[in-house]
C-alpha cells in the first residue's frame, strides 16, 4: 500500500522537481533543496498513522498530478464575483502562480504586501527569518512538498503599530484539472500591528485537482490578527492545508475556518502560544454532503503562562459524508494559569453520515483551567416540535435549525459581505427536501 | 509542608512483604514445551491445550503495541517464569488445610477469608501467584446453583461451560497480551450464575504476586444467564521487588437477556519506589459482552498501584436496550504511569452507556484517559454520556485525555465532557480556617472529587478505597 502511494503521486512529483543550479544556491534555493531532501525521506501517510487514521488519502496515488507551471490566462471579469467588496487590497494566485494583473496592492494602508519575488529585494532578511521556519517540513510530507515547489507566495508584513482596517483578500483560484498547486502565504505582524486576512480557495474547474497549501503567520508582541479561511473547492478536488501560527507575548490570533468543498480535505492548524498572555480563538465550520470527507486537525500549544485559547468546531454532515475532527490542546510544563476551552459539536443529518471526533487534552502543569467537550447527534425533536407548533412545516423547521447550528460560527466573521455570502451558501445547502 | 506531611508522602507500601512459601516454579522462558508443561501440570483436557497452542501461534506472529502513552524498557518475554505455584500442592478440601503461612499472609493483607468471610459475607477465591488456593462459601453458593471456583477446577468439573464461553469475548488473537495470556494462563476465577438467580452475596477474588521474576496471567470468566445478576469484586497486591513484574490478565464477562454483572476492582499492586524502580506492569484486557436484551454490564475500578496501568475495561452492547457503565478512579504518584479508560461499542438498538473517569496525578506521574465510544450503523437511538475529570497535584505531573468518538448513526446522542483542576489554595484555606488540618482537607477534597465513583463500589470496598487514596496522596500538596 505504502509503496503504491509513493510510486504514484509522490514519485511523480519528485521526478518533476528541478534541482536549482548549484551556482545560484541562495537561501531560498537552499530552503527548497532541504525540503526536497525531506520529501525523499518521508512517505505518504496511510490510515495506519494515528494522525491519518480516519482519512484515507490512497486515492491520491491514482492521480499523478504534476505541479502547475504554465501561466494561466484569466480575465478580471471571469473572477469578479469572487472579489470581496470590503477588501481593497487583494492578491490573486491562479493555480499557485501570482497574477499581478488581477491583484490590487496599491491601497495597502501602510502594510507591505506583494508576491515573494517582488518583496525579497527590500525585505529579504525579514522574509528569510520566517519563511519555511514556522511550518516545519521535517515530518510532514505535504509541507515538505509545498516548500520544495515553493515559487510564488503571498507575503504580508504589517509594520510596527500599523493597523490595516480593511481586510486583505488572498484569492487562490484553480483553473486547470489534473494539476497540483502549491499556494503559500507568509504573514509577519510586527509588534502592535493589526490586520485581517481572508484566505479564499475557489475554482473554475469541475474535474479533480490537488491543492496543497501552507500558511505561516508570526505575531510579534501585542499584534492582533484575524484570519478567515474559506475552502470552496469542487467536489472532486483534494485539498491539503497547513497553517502554522506563532504568537508572541500578549498577541491575539482570531481565526474562523469554513470548509465546504473538496472530495477529501484536510486542514491542519497549529497555533503555538509562545509568549506570555497570548490568546487565540480558533473556530471552524464544516458543511459537507455526498461522499465528501473533511478532516480538521488543530493543535493549540500553550508554552508560556497566562495563555488563553477558545475553540468552537462544528460539523454538519449530510448524505454519506464523513467528518473528522481532532483537536489537541497541550499545556506544557510551567505554562501556569492557562485558560483553555474547546467544544466540538457535530450534527448528523442522515443515517449514512459519519463523524469521528477526538478532542484531546495533554496537560503537564497543575494551575490551569482546561475543559473540553464533544457532542454528536441529530436535531433536537423538541426544538422541531416547538417550531412546528408555531406553524412551520417539518422541512422548514429542520432547515431553520440546521442553518442556525451553522450560523453560530458564521456570525463570528466580521466582514459583512462575506458573512452574507456564506449565510446564503449554508442556506442553499440546507434547503434540501 | 510539615513533618507529618513528609511522613505521609514517604508512606511505605504496606503490602510489600514476601511470604516464605516454597514455590513450584517453571523454568524461565516461553516456548511450546512450557505451554505443554503448564497444561500437563494442570492436567488439562486436549481442547484446552489446543486453545493455548493456537494462541501461542498467534502471539508469535504479533508485535508489541507501541501506541500507548506509557514508557517502559523492552520486556524480555523469555526471562519470565510462566508458572509459579505454592508448594505443597494437593487438593484442598477445607480451609484448615491451607498452609498457615499463606493464611497469615492474607490476614496481613486483611482479606476477609475463613471466619472473616463469614462476618463480611463475602465469598473469596484467592489467587496466589497463579494458582487458586482456596475458595470460600462454595457450598452455600452451590445450593442456588451458582458455580464459583477457580478456572482450572471448572475446566474439570464444567468443561462444557468453559469450552462454550472461553475466548468468545476476548478472542485468542485479540491483542498481543491477550494472546500471551491465552497461551500461558495458569488460573483465575470462574463464575456461572444460572437463569433467574440473583447471587445472594458479593463474590470476590484476591490476587497476589509473590515470587520474584514471575508473571501473573490469570483468566476470569463470568457468565450470567437470563435474568441472573452478580456483583464481583477483585483486589490485588504484590510484594516489593526491584525488578518489574508483568501482570497480563484477561477478564471476560457475558451477560445474557436481562442479566446484570457488576465488576469492581481495587488495584493496589506494588507501584515501585519513589524513584520509579520496580513495580508491576499491569497490562490487562477486560471486556464484557452485553449479549442479551436489557442486559447490563458495569465496571468500577480504583487504580492506585502498579508502576504502569494500561487497560481499558470495555462493554460490547450487542443486545437491544443493553446498558454499559464505567466508573474509574486512577491515582498516580511518584513515577507511576497510567493509560486507562474504556470502550463502549454500541451495536444494539436503544443501547446506553455512561463513562465517569477521575484521574489524580501527583509527583512525576503521568495519567491518561483513553476512551472509545463507537456507535455502529445498527445502534438506533444509542445514548452515551462521558465525563472525564483530572486533578493535578504539583507541576511535574501530567494528565491527558484522548477520547475517540465515532458515530455512524444519526439517531445517536453522544456527549463528552472533560475538565482539569487542582486543589486550590482557597479551598485549602477554607478548611484550615475551619480547624481542619491540611492533610485531612486534601483527603476530603479528593474524596469529594471521586465520590461519584466510590458510590458505585460495594460498601467495604468503598471504605478501603477511601483509605488507600488518603495514604497514597496525603502530603503531596504543599
Amino acid at each position: 500500500m505504502n509503496t503504491m502511494i509513493s510510486n504514484g503521486y509522490l514519485e511523480n512529483l519528485i521526478r518533476s522537481w528541478q534541482k536549482p543550479a548549484a551556482a545560484s544556491l541562495s537561501w531560498f534555493d537552499q530552503l527548497r533543496a532541504n525540503a526536497m531532501d525531506n520529501v525523499n525521506t518521508l512517505r505518504m501517510p496511510t490510515t495506519h498513522d494515528e494522525e491519518w487514521r480516519f482519512t484515507d488519502i490512497s486515492p491520491l496515488s491514482r492521480l499523478p498530478y504534476p505541479a502547475a507551471y504554465a501561466a494561466p490566462q484569466l480575465q478580471s471579469s471571469d473572477i469578479k464575483h469572487c472579489y470581496l467588496a470590503e477588501a481593497i487590497c487583494r492578491l490573486v494566485f491562479v493555480d499557485g502562480q501570482y497574477a499581478p494583473d488581477l491583484s490590487n496592492i496599491s491601497n495597502n494602508a501602510g502594510a507591505i504586501i506583494g508576491n515573494l519575488s517582488s518583496l525579497v529585494a527590500a525585505h529579504g532578511d525579514t522574509i528569510a527569518r520566517y519563511l519555511g521556519q514556522l511550518a516545519e517540513f521535517q515530518n510532514d510530507v505535504f509541507t515538505a512538498l509545498n516548500t520544495a515547489f515553493l515559487h510564488d507566495s503571498a507575503c504580508i508584513i504589517i509594520p510596527q503599530n500599523v493597523s490595516v482596517t480593511t481586510p486583505i483578500h488572498l484569492l487562490f483560484i484553480t483553473t486547470q484539472k489534473e494539476i497540483t498547486s502549491y499556494p503559500r502565504c507568509l504573514l509577519i505582524a510586527e509588534s502592535g500591528s493589526n490586520a485581517t486576512v481572508v484566505e479564499d480557495y475557489v475554482t473554475t474547474e469541475e474535474a479533480a485537482y490537488v491543492t496543497n497549501s501552507v500558511v505561516e503567520m508570526n505575531l510579534a508582541d501585542t499584534a492582533h490578527v484575524s484570519h478567515i479561511r474559506i475552502q470552496r473547492d469542487n467536489q472532486q478536488a483534494f485539498h491539503i492545508g497547513n497553517c502554522t501560527v506563532s504568537l508572541a507575548q500578549a498577541s491575539q490570533y482570531y481565526s474562523v475556518s469554513i470548509t465546504l468543498g473538496a472530495y477529501i480535505s484536510r486542514y491542519n492548524l497549529n497555533v503555538t502560544l509562545a509568549g506570555e498572555g497570548a490568546e487565540c480563538t480558533t473556530d471552524g465550520l464544516v458543511l459537507i454532503s455526498g461522499r465528501q470527507l473533511a478532516d480538521t486537525h488543530t493543535f493549540i500549544d500553550h508554552v508560556k503562562p497566562h495563555g488563553k485559547s477558545r475553540q468552537l468546531h462544528k460539523c454538519i454532515v449530510d448524505g454519506m459524508a464523513h467528518g473528522v475532527f481532532n483537536g489537541k490542546i497541550m499545556v506544557r510544563p510551567h505554562a501556569q494559569l492557562t485558560d483553555s476551552s474547546q467544544l466540538s459539536r457535530n450534527l448528523l443529518l442522515t443515517n449514512k453520515a459519519r463523524i469521528d471526533t477526538k478532542p484531546q487534552l495533554e496537560i503537564f502543569t497543575d494551575d490551569v483551567k482546561c475543559a473540553h467537550g464533544a457532542t454528536v447527534g441529530q436535531l433536537d425533536k423538541e426544538e422541531i416540535f416547538y417550531l412546528k407548533s408555531r406553524g412551520l412545516s417539518d422541512l422548514t423547521a429542520r432547515n431553520l435549525l440546521t442553518y442556525a447550528f451553522g450560523g453560530e460560527v458564521i456570525d463570528r466573521i466580521s466582514i459583512s459581505s462575506l458573512k452574507r455570502e456564506l449565510e446564503e451558501i449554508v442556506l442553499a445547502r440546507t434547503q434540501i427536501s | 509542608m510539615s513533618a507529618v506531611l513528609q511522613n505521609l508522602v514517604n508512606q511505605p507500601y504496606r503490602h510489600g512483604f514476601v511470604t516464605e512459601i516454597e514455590s513450584d516454579i517453571a523454568p524461565k522462558g516461553l516456548n511450546e514445551e512450557i505451554i505443554r508443561l503448564i497444561s500437563s501440570k494442570k492436567n488439562e483436557p486436549e481442547w484446552l491445550l489446543a486453545f493455548r497452542l493456537q494462541a501461542y501461534e498467534k502471539w508469535l506472529s504479533m508485535t508489541e503495541p507501541r501506541w500507548q502513552n506509557v514508557k517502559y524498557p523492552e520486556i524480555d518475554f523469555q526471562s519470565i517464569s510462566y508458572y509459579s505455584a505454592p508448594k505443597p500442592k494437593k487438593k484442598l478440601a477445607s480451609m484448615d488445610e491451607v498452609d498457615p503461612e499463606l493464611l497469615r499472609t492474607f490476614e496481613k493483607l486483611g482479606v476477609p477469608m475463613h471466619e472473616r468471610a463469614a462476618l463480611a459475607g463475602v465469598a473469596v477465591d484467592v489467587i496466589f501467584d497463579s494458582v487458586s488456593v482456596a475458595t470460600t462459601y462454595k457450598e452455600k453458593l452451590a445450593e442456588v446453583g451458582i458455580i464459583f471456583c477457580s478456572i482450572s477446577e471448572a475446566v474439570h468439573t464444567h468443561p462444557e461451560l468453559v469450552k462454550q464461553y472461553l475466548g468468545t469475548v476476548v478472542p485468542t488473537g485479540d491483542n498481543f497480551y491477550a494472546a500471551l495470556n491465552s497461551a500461558v494462563f495458569t488460573d483465575g476465577s470462574f463464575c456461572f450464575i444460572p437463569k433467574g438467580v440473583k447471587c445472594p452475596m458479593d463474590l470476590s477474588t484476591y490476587f497476589r504476586i509473590n515470587t520474584e521474576g514471575s508473571g501473573q496471567f490469570e483468566r476470569t470468566l463470568i457468565i450470567a444467564e437470563e435474568g441472573a445478576s452478580v456483583s464481583y469484586l477483585e483486589g490485588c497486591t504484590a510484594p516489593r521487588f526491584d525488578t518489574n513484574q508483568l501482570h497480563a490478565a484477561v477478564v471476560e464477562l457475558i451477560a445474557l437477556d436481562n442479566a446484570e454483572i457488576k465488576y469492581s476492582t481495587v488495584q493496589n499492586w506494588y507501584a515501585g519506589d519513589e524513584k520509579g524502580v520496580g513495580g508491576i506492569y499491569n497490562f490487562v484486557t477486560k471486556r464484557g459482552l452485553a449479549k442479551g436484551v436489557n442486559s447490563r454490564i458495569s465496571w468500577t475500578q480504583v487504580e492506585t498501584g502498579s508502576a504502569i496501568t494500561w487497560k481499558y475495561p470495555s462493554c460490547i452492547l450487542r443486545g437491544d436496550n443493553s446498558v454499559g457503565e464505567f466508573y474509574s478512579v486512577a491515582v498516580t504518584n511518584n513515577y507511576q504511569q497510567a493509560d486507562t479508560g474504556t470502550k463502549m461499542i454500541h451495536i444494539g438498538r436503544n443501547t446506553r452507556s455512561t463513562i465517569v473517569s477521575k484521574s489524580i496525578s501527583a509527583g512525576h506521574s503521568n495519567s491518561s484517559y483513553r476512551g472509545l465510544v463507537r456507535v455502529a450503523p445498527t445502534a438506533e437511538n444509542a445514548r452515551n454520556y462521558s465525563q472525564c475529570d483530572s486533578m493535578l497535584i504539583g507541576d511535574q505531573c501530567g494528565a491527558n485525555t484522548f477520547p475517540y468518538i465515532q458515530v455512524n448513526n444519526n439517531s445517536a446522542k453522544v456527549e463528552h465532557e472533560a475538565s482539569t483542576s487542582k486543589i486550590g489554595e482557597d479551598q485549602l484555606f477554607y478548611f484550615l480556617q475551619r480547624g481542619i488540618g491540611a492533610e485531612e482537607a486534601v483527603s476530603m477534597i479528593i474524596n469529594g472529587f471521586c465520590k461519584e465513583v466510590f458510590q458505585q463500589l460495594p460498601m467495604e470496598f468503598a471504605v478501603e478505597a477511601t483509605k488507600l487514596l488518603s495514604f497514597k496522596l496525603e502530603g503531596s500538596v504543599g
